[in-house]
């Protein structure tokens, strides 16, 4: 579904990613963990290449996203091509970013109306049956602005949907949630891995990484040090920098 | 001499002042214009990446803010004709003078505009498939719009008195109208705060239809 092949960035001179490989397979859910400043959500935005990176390939269902190769010459891709791949790769952000100049059900219909050239009244459809799934079904025709943070997200995660994705990529979709609206989203997330919905997350939740993640990645350094099923990275660590970054955050959890 | 007011119904004088009103808020309409579409080119155009394209802009920015209108005017209409044999009308060159002019300033306030929107805006669309100019069309610029209100009105009001300017170009608007009168019957004080009175009028509707889009763009809850 999503494969990540020796894949290197540099902001600068900084090198951020150092030859992250990394396989998602269909209706998974992999969870990226690792301290701040590590390159997890890096990673993550190099997977719609939002961020650009400078060597290595990614591919989403076999497709090339950003560079491609012919021979020995790396290009990027031309952005007609780039806005396709990007299309079946849903994203949700840690700061929702709606569209506030919008209503909810504007925001989601706005673009498979755009990309897809679906109907208005299709896309309303859709769009309504999104909003149920994500309980928001009352809130169509509110702005953003008026809504809480739990309900942005889960706007956000509907409008993502909305162009009916293979993938759904989430970039700290809680931190930046009050803790008591945390659970609304990790509620339709969990629905939506139940549902078999292939999906990356980059979080701090661990106790959502450990119920419902597939597998968990820990990442240092710009280096992925450690991938495996959560009950063997939460139990057992392999590499001690990960015993040490799950020590500190998990005494503070609990 | 006694001040007296009722000079500025004298004769002709009255007619005079309301025609030469009437051109200053058509050539200034049009040079809004002229100035709105320059304005969003050169400020799209700056923030391009091609670089050919925003170092013109740049150019053109440099060039019409860092000389005087006066003098871009006498280029204009006595330059172009005199030197290059380009006959300009007053009133042509006048439109294309202050437009081009505030066009400048004009592609500052886009430009900051759009810089202001959150980044988020633009990856969100692009996150969803759509290209960076449906983005821009749908997203960035209805956003940036609601912010570029204030500094137009601003602008726009700046323009209208610059307008007065055409005056030296034989255009023959308010100021000029007014300098005619005065010609004839010295009576300066009367006039000129006549004139005054009718530059306000027009910009203190401007600031209204101003105020009135900023109303009407502004969203429920929006704290943009």
């Amino acid at each position: 579904m999503i494969r990540v092949e020796r894949i290197n960035k540099f902001y600068g001179a900084v090198h951020v990613l150092k030859d992250v490989s990394l396989t998602v397979n269909k209706g998974e859910v992999v969870v990226i963990i690792g301290p701040s400043g590590s390159g997890k959500s890096t990673l993550l935005r190099c997977m719609n290449y939002l961020e650009p990176f400078q060597d290595g390939s990614i591919f989403i269902e076999g497709k090339p996203i950003g560079l491609i190769r012919r021979g020995d010459k790396v290009t990027e891709m031309p952005q007609a091509e780039l806005d396709k791949v990007r299309s079946e790769v849903g994203m949700v952000f840690q700061n929702f970013n709606l569209f506030p100049h919008r209503t909810v059900l504007e925001n989601i219909i706005m673009a498979p109306m755009t990309v897809r050239k679906t109907s208005r009244q299709d896309a309303t459809a859709l769009a309504r049956d999104l909003l149920k799934k994500v309980g928001l079904s009352d809130k169509a025709d509110a702005y953003p602005d008026n809504l809480s943070g739990g309900q942005k997200q889960r706007v956000a995660i509907a409008r993502a949907l909305a162009m009916k994705p293979k993938v759904m990529l989430f970039d700290e979709p809680t931190s930046a949630l009050d803790p008591e609206l945390v659970g609304e989203v990790l509620g339709v997330m969990k629905e939506l891995a139940a549902d078999g919905m292939t999906m990356v997350v980059v979080t701090h939740e661990m106790g959502f990484a450990r119920e419902v993640a597939d597998r968990v990645v820990v990442m240092d350094a710009g280096r992925l040090i450690e991938d495996g099923p959560p009950e063997k990275i939460f139990s057992n660590p392999d590499n001690p920098r990960t015993r040490l970054f799950l020590s500190k955050v998990l005494s503070h959890e609990a | 001499m006694q001040l007296d007011f009722l000079v500025l119904f004298e004769g002709n004088n009255f007619s005079a002042l309301m025609s030469g009103l009437w051109v200053t808020v058509t050539m200034t309409f049009m040079a809004m214009l002229l100035s709105s579409c320059i304005g969003l080119v050169v400020g799209l155009s700056r923030m391009s990446s091609n670089r050919v394209l925003s170092t013109l802009a740049g150019c053109y920015l440099a060039w019409f803010r860092g000389t005087p209108l006066l003098v871009q005017l006498m280029i204009l209409y006595y330059g172009l004709a005199i030197g290059m044999q380009i006959d300009l009308s007053a009133s042509m060159a006048g439109v294309l003078g202050l437009g081009m002019y505030s066009g400048a300033y004009v592609s500052e306030i886009v430009r900051g505009a759009i810089q202001s929107i959150d980044k988020g805006q633009m990856e969100a669309g692009r996150s969803l498939g759509m290209s960076h100019w449906q983005t821009m069309r749908k997203v960035i610029l209805p956003q940036a719009v609601r912010r570029m209100l204030p500094p137009l009105g601003n602008e726009f009001i700046a323009l209208t008195k610059n307008s007065s300017l055409l005056s030296v170009i034989t255009v023959s608007e308010l100021m000029r109208a007014g300098n005619l009168i005065v010609a004839n019957n010295f009576r300066y004080f009367e006039i000129y705060i006549g004139i005054a009175l009718l530059y306000f009028l027009v910009n203190f509707t401007i600031s209204k239809v101003i105020s009135y889009f900023e109303r009407k763009l502004s969203v429920e809850g929006a704290r943009a």
